[in-house]
């Protein structure tokens, strides 16, 4: 954190972003199998097998290792602590996505518990 | 889709796959500390760190991790929200000042603790909305 917090903050973002639509395309494709839930790990092997031909999932996976390339660079250059705390801008974006992409009912409980979460984050990365 | 509401089955899932989650970061954080003090300023000092960290024990034990949450979570995922999984899975940063504690001796301040309660508030807000949810479904 010696130098380059904007560039930091920024690369954060970035890779919050990505992850957030690495999430939108894993769940859509979940969504569109109708798993129901079981503890059969038959069943279990042939949903991951099932998931894993969706080719949402791969483009999904493409933002996924854009945004661990970016995080860790910023994990050689900042404290674990501080990296993480930044990384609560990733709880609004995946509200929103949430509610405006995959069309979520979010109740006020839910909005309000997403607020608190990244409060108390953006508290943990300020002392 | 009508049992949406996180039962203790997906909470418990949701639990395990925190903990490896966690597990996850401290592993790249290691694999990145092998890189030394290098200081990545362009696309060639880029290049070098990640050759250095491509061949770090800790990368590859993270990225097997990796594998385990990914089915963990595309479970957890069949039976929730996104927007009522992700919230609860940030119980991740009570466990990150721990093991930034025990494993990187990282500081943690008191001020910092006190975000680690507003944030398990949080949690527990976002897993209420969903049975709030399926109660107002019946």
């Amino acid at each position: 954190m010696r130098e380059g917090v904007p560039v930091i903050l920024l690369l954060i973002a970035l890779t919050s972003l990505c992850d957030t639509i690495n999430q939108l395309f894993l769940k859509s494709a979940i969504d569109s199998l109708q798993f129901s839930a079981t503890l059969n790990p038959i069943k279990i092997i042939k949903f991951i097998f099932q998931l894993i031909i969706r080719p949402r999932l791969w483009l999904g996976f493409v933002f996924s290792l854009i945004s661990l390339g970016i995080w860790l660079v910023v994990l050689s250059k900042a404290d674990l602590n501080f990296a993480f705390s930044a990384d609560s801008m990733h709880y609004i974006f995946i509200a929103l996505a949430c509610r405006f992409v995959l069309k979520e009912k979010m109740g006020p409980r839910r909005w309000a518990g997403t607020g608190l979460i990244v409060i108390g984050i953006v508290l943990v990365s300020l002392s | 889709m009508n049992k949406k509401n996180v039962t203790l089955k997906v909470l418990l899932l949701l639990i395990v796959s925190d903990i490896l989650e966690t597990t996850v970061h401290f592993l790249f954080k290691k694999s990145t500390l092998s890189a030394g003090p290098m200081q990545v300023t362009d696309l060639a000092s880029a290049l070098a760190f990640f050759k250095v960290v491509i061949l770090s024990p800790f990368l590859w034990f993270g990225l097997f991790t990796v594998v385990t949450v990914f089915i963990l979570w595309s479970l957890i995922l069949s039976k929730i929200d996104l927007s009522v999984a992700v919230p609860i899975a940030s119980f991740s940063y009570i466990l990150v000042p721990l093991i930034s504690i025990m494993g990187l001796h990282e500081k943690i301040s008191a001020a910092r603790w006190m975000g680690v309660f507003l944030i398990l508030a949080g949690v527990i807000l976002v897993s209420l909305s969903s049975k709030e949810k399926s109660g107002l479904a019946k």
